[in-house]
């Protein structure tokens, strides 16, 4: 077939890795029309192409669920691993642990989270393993209909009329406290601050924890829920601004130390923090789980970025792991050494 | 067989019992002689029962034998729980000041030590344990000069005094021994052969460093902690990444997790464990990413009786997570074959790319065995299948490759995530060949249908790589004994028992549960005028599942689920009711309540 070459053509925008963002598209959407997860797979697909990360050094993990779903999505050149409910997290570090050479994207869901997955999750998160673990937070289960998943607000009210009876699980809390070093919460209809967040997400080394809130147009999005559209447009409260600057960009712009917190990320980029909150201090733990807690008092859901430790040692630097993945060694490196073996067999005889 | 001597050394948790075991067990092996070392305790740290019978001989020693030699009793409870498995020629060790000896049956020796004036009792809490270990070595002719050598090795970590001080103490039981009481019968014999000792947990962890276990992941439970205590302890040092999971739920994820990154992965738990690990085994099974579970039985069910053995858990391995898919089992016959059977299912599992299942159970999982070196093959074939690990740059087949190819045996080329030209998805939900759900439009019957036929034609490829079971002995005779995994040793000595008492008895010993060959098996029985099958269960799980494949019913079962292994005679003794036609279900009772 001959192929026609139109030299007026504008060239195709491109990021620094020559790709388009087409590049980092995925398969056609089966989620409902509206649904906060469609969105939050748009803002990863614009992080990770502004950003520059090779799709075929990405791992997408997932449990089960309409947002475990949403992997396919997204990202169609990158390796996928869709596991069972509420395992992704244990999935994900045997993954990592034979080849941290990947980059591991986990998507789930606050049902696969925050109730079958609690387990797996809590110790995910005290691993500090590298990988980027995001909540597509609904406040319900989406995939099985609707019923309140943990995460949903006491006084919640489902689309029958149950009223939600048990305090929700503030899984950023949780990750504060149990050894996540980025942790965050944004909304999915906040395409400036997720977009922002994810990108310096991709930056950060150690376990990032967001939690976003993504309204289930078809199961929780109406009158007297606390996770639709509208109560979150009403009630929605960033704690700081969160502005992001990668390493191959310039950093002309100022900021004001007093106001603003810059933080130095491991590759060199920057997140600019600017204060929207009285005492606001992403460095300190304690501070952070508090202001935490004082929202859920008032009422407001605090967004942005709550904590950020760029020390931390993540699991893989504190195991002193080969560099090359466990996965690829040739042969004679998957068995011990024959005077290895023979000094075990002595201590048998 | 030939001839064997048994010691049985009884006493509260905390009182070191194990340490004498130890010490008996090495100076056997370094005599090159053959050993069986098993112990039978309860799930308590102190306090309780605990009752080690080490047994050893020239000939192979394949289980704990029926009677006892030598009884050491370290406590009152021991002296009156197990005196009368002494039968005649027989001998008794123990502390005179603390314990009364009871009424020892007609030919048996009972031999006091006068501990406190041996030794400083009150210095040493064990020194009656030392006593005894240097009295039975006087009795039983090996002599002083093996001990003190293990003794050493058992002590490494003891200062010099306190080694000097027990050399001195078991001398003193040896010289007092030497003047006061009747020496065996037969001496304890010598060969020139070497053995090493290994108990089955470490043999599978050993199999599997050798077959090339790169992860190895657990949650501990006995009986299978000892595996995870030797891949702990070797890990830098064997070059294995070996973690503890928060739950075996975990256990399994990461395990598949870091096969799918292309390790060879296992894992090791017992039947609660496993319970937990159905789901994940599903997931293996659906994503095509082969993994190692070892199961080590206990009795059961739910919490069960942690400290004792069981082969209870079968159909749970064959029922183990949902929808059909296929999967090996395997039951080691001995603790070697706990060693030798880890390359050959890594093999299988890696060829079909499919979840396999060893099912071990207490008995040889803590059990200790003299094994041969020249059968611990540290140089195994590694065979991984259609592995796709690297790539030369170039893009497979056009750039179109399909992780879930449909293809004539099953197995579709398995690529490794991040290689370049190989993207592909691995899911959960069934999927067509690119790894894409197909429940995402609508629910393709026929994609569904294909995929489904594709990984169950796998199961022929299985059957062929995998062996048949053969009959052991004669082609006739009068009974022929059908057992599985860890009842290979005692169903062989019963048989060369029931020789000696005239009655032929020939032994077909299941090693491959899954697949099972039953054709081959029933060719086999056919001819038999009379079989029995033999299981530590209460239903006859292999009795069942044998029956499902075959239809065969067996003439006769002998079954026991006390918790504790069968000794010969407990065979012995049902065969002969059986042949008698006096019943069809024989249930054993254990005489050594522990
Ligand atoms: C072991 C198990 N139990 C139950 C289910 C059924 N199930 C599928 S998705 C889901 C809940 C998903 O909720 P969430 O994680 O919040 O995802 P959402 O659909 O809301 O995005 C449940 C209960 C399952 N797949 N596996
Ligand atoms: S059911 Fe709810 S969560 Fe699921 S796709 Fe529809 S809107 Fe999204
Ligand atoms: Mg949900």
């Amino acid at each position: 077939m001959a192929t026609t070459t139109v030299t007026n053509a504008p060239a195709p925008k491109t990021n620094r890795l020559g790709l388009q963002v087409l590049d980092y598209r995925g398969g056609k959407t089966t989620l409902c029309a509206g649904c906060g997860h469609n969105s939050i797979s748009e803002r990863i697909i614009d992080a990770m192409y502004e950003m520059g990360v090779q799709p075929e050094r990405l791992m997408k993990l997932s449990g089960i669920g309409c947002s475990s779903k949403s992997p396919a999505y997204f990202m169609g050149r990158s390796f996928s691993f869709n596991s069972v409910h509420g395992r992704m997290p244990s999935v994900a570090t045997g993954a990592l642990l034979s080849n941290h050479t990947m980059m591991a994207l986990g998507v789930s869901g606050d049902g696969d989270t925050a109730s079958i997955g609690m387990g797996q999750f809590v110790h995910l998160l005290r691993r500090n393993l590298p990988m980027i673990y995001i909540i597509e937070d609904n406040g319900v289960y989406g995939l099985t209909k609707g019923q309140f998943s943990a995460t949903a607000d006491v006084g919640s009210k489902l689309k029958t009329g149950v009223i939600n009876d048990l305090p929700p699980i503030d899984t950023c809390s949780l990750a504060i406290q149990l050894g996540a070093t980025f942790v965050g919460r944004s909304f999915s209809g906040d395409k400036k601050q997720l977009l922002a967040m994810l990108k310096a997400a991709i930056a950060h080394k150690g376990t990032v924890m967001l939690d976003v809130i993504s309204p289930c147009v078809t199961f929780n999005d109406h009158e007297g829920s606390t996770k639709s559209y509208k109560y979150m447009q009403e009630h929605e409260e960033a704690i700081a601004e969160v502005g992001f600057v990668p390493s191959f960009e310039d950093i002309a712009v100022d900021y004001d130390p007093g106001t603003t917190y810059n933080v130095t990320m491991h590759d060199g980029s920057h997140l600019r923090l600017r204060k929207l909150h009285e005492g606001y201090n992403p460095t300190d733990r304690v501070t952070a789980v508090t202001q935490l807690m004082q929202s859920h008092a008032t009422g407001e859901v605090l967004t942005g970025v709550f904590y950020v430790n760029t020390e931390k040692p993540t699991f893989i630097d504190q195991l002193n792991l080969v560099d090359a993945p466990l996965g690829t060694l040739p042969q004679e490196r998957t068995r011990p050494a024959k005077a290895v073996l023979d000094e075990i067999m002595s201590k048998h005889r | 067989m030939g001839q064997t001597f048994t010691i049985g050394i009884g006493g509260a948790a905390g009182q070191g019992v194990a340490t004498p075991g130890d010490i008996f067990a090495k100076i056997f092996s370094r005599r090159g002689l053959h050993v069986n070392a098993y112990n039978a305790y309860q799930s308590i740290i102190r306090g309780g029962h605990t009752f080690l019978t080490v047994r050893t001989g020239s000939g192979k020693v394949t289980n704990m034998g029926d009677r006892m030699d030598l009884l050491i009793p370290l406590n009152q409870d021991t002296m009156n729980r197990h005196l009368d498995l002494l039968t005649a020629g027989g001998a008794c060790l123990y502390n005179a000041d603390a314990i009364k000896p009871g009424t020892a049956a007609d030919g048996v020796q009972l031999c006091p030590l006068p501990a406190s004036k041996l030794a400083d009792i009150s210095r040493n809490k064990v020194a009656q344990n030392t006593l005894a270990i240097g009295a039975a070595l006087s009795m039983a002719g090996i002599g002083f000069q093996s001990f003190e050598s293990v003794l050493r090795e058992q002590f490494k970590n003891k200062e010099d005094a306190v080694i000097a001080e027990n050399i001195k103490l078991a001398w003193a039981g040896y010289d007092y021994a030497t003047q006061n009481f009747k020496p065996f019968a037969n001496p304890v014999p010598m060969t020139d052969n070497r053995y090493a000792l290994l108990s089955g947990n470490a043999a599978m962890a050993m199999g599997g460093a050798a077959a090339g276990v790169k992860f190895y992941c657990a949650y501990p439970m006995s009986p299978a902690t000892g595996v995870l205590h030797w891949m702990a302890s070797h890990a830098r040092q064997a070059g294995i990444m070996v973690r503890q999971a928060e739950d075996e739920i975990a256990v399994i994820n990461m395990a598949i997790g870091a096969a799918n990154a292309g390790v060879r992965s296992m894992c090791a738990t017992s039947g609660g464990g496993f319970a937990l690990m159905s789901e994940g085994l599903g997931l293996s099974a659906m994503m095509e990413t082969p993994v190692v579970v070892i199961d080590c039985q206990r009795a059961g069910p739910s919490t069960g009786v942690p400290t004792k053995t069981e082969q209870g858990d079968l159909w749970q391995m064959l029922g183990a997570a949902f929808g059909d898919y296929p999967r090996v089992i395997a039951a080691p016959l001995d603790i070697a074959d706990c060693f030798t059977l880890m390359p050959e299912i890594f093999n299988v599992s890696d060829r079909f790319q499919i979840p396999a299942i060893v099912l071990c159970d207490l008995l040889l999982s803590e059990g200790r065995l003299s094994v041969d070196p020249k059968v611990l093959d540290f140089n195994p074939t590694i065979d991984r299948g259609e592995l796709i690990a690297q790539t030369n740059g170039t893009s497979a087949e056009d750039g179109g490759y399909k992780r879930y190819k449909i293809t004539e045996s099953g197995v579709s080329p398995r690529a490794l995530p991040g290689l370049e030209g190989y993207i592909h998805t691995l899911s959960s939900d069934e999927h067509d060949e690119d790894g894409v759900l197909i429940s995402d439009e609508y629910t393709n019957a026929a994609k569904r249908r294909a995929m489904m036929e594709k990984r169950m034609r796998k199961v022929q490829g299985i059957e062929a790589m995998v062996p048949a079971p053969t009959l052991q002995g004669s082609k006739t005779a009068d009974v022929t004994l059908v057992g599985w995994g860890s009842t290979q040793g005692v169903i062989e000595e019963a048989r060369e028992i029931l020789l000696e008492q005239g009655i032929t008895a020939n032994q077909l010993q299941i090693r491959w549960l899954v697949p099972l060959h039953g054709e081959a098996i029933l060719e086999i029985l056919k001819d038999s005028p009379h079989t029995i099958i033999v299981e530590n269960n209460y239903s006859g799980q292999f009795a069942r599942y044998l029956r499902s494949e075959t239809s065969f019913v067996p003439n006769g079962h002998i079954r026991k689920y006390d918790g504790e292994p069968f000794m010969p005679h407990h065979i012995v003794e049902a065969v002969k009711e059986q042949l008698a036609g006096k019943s069809t279900l024989s249930v054993p009772m254990h005489e050594i309540m522990v």
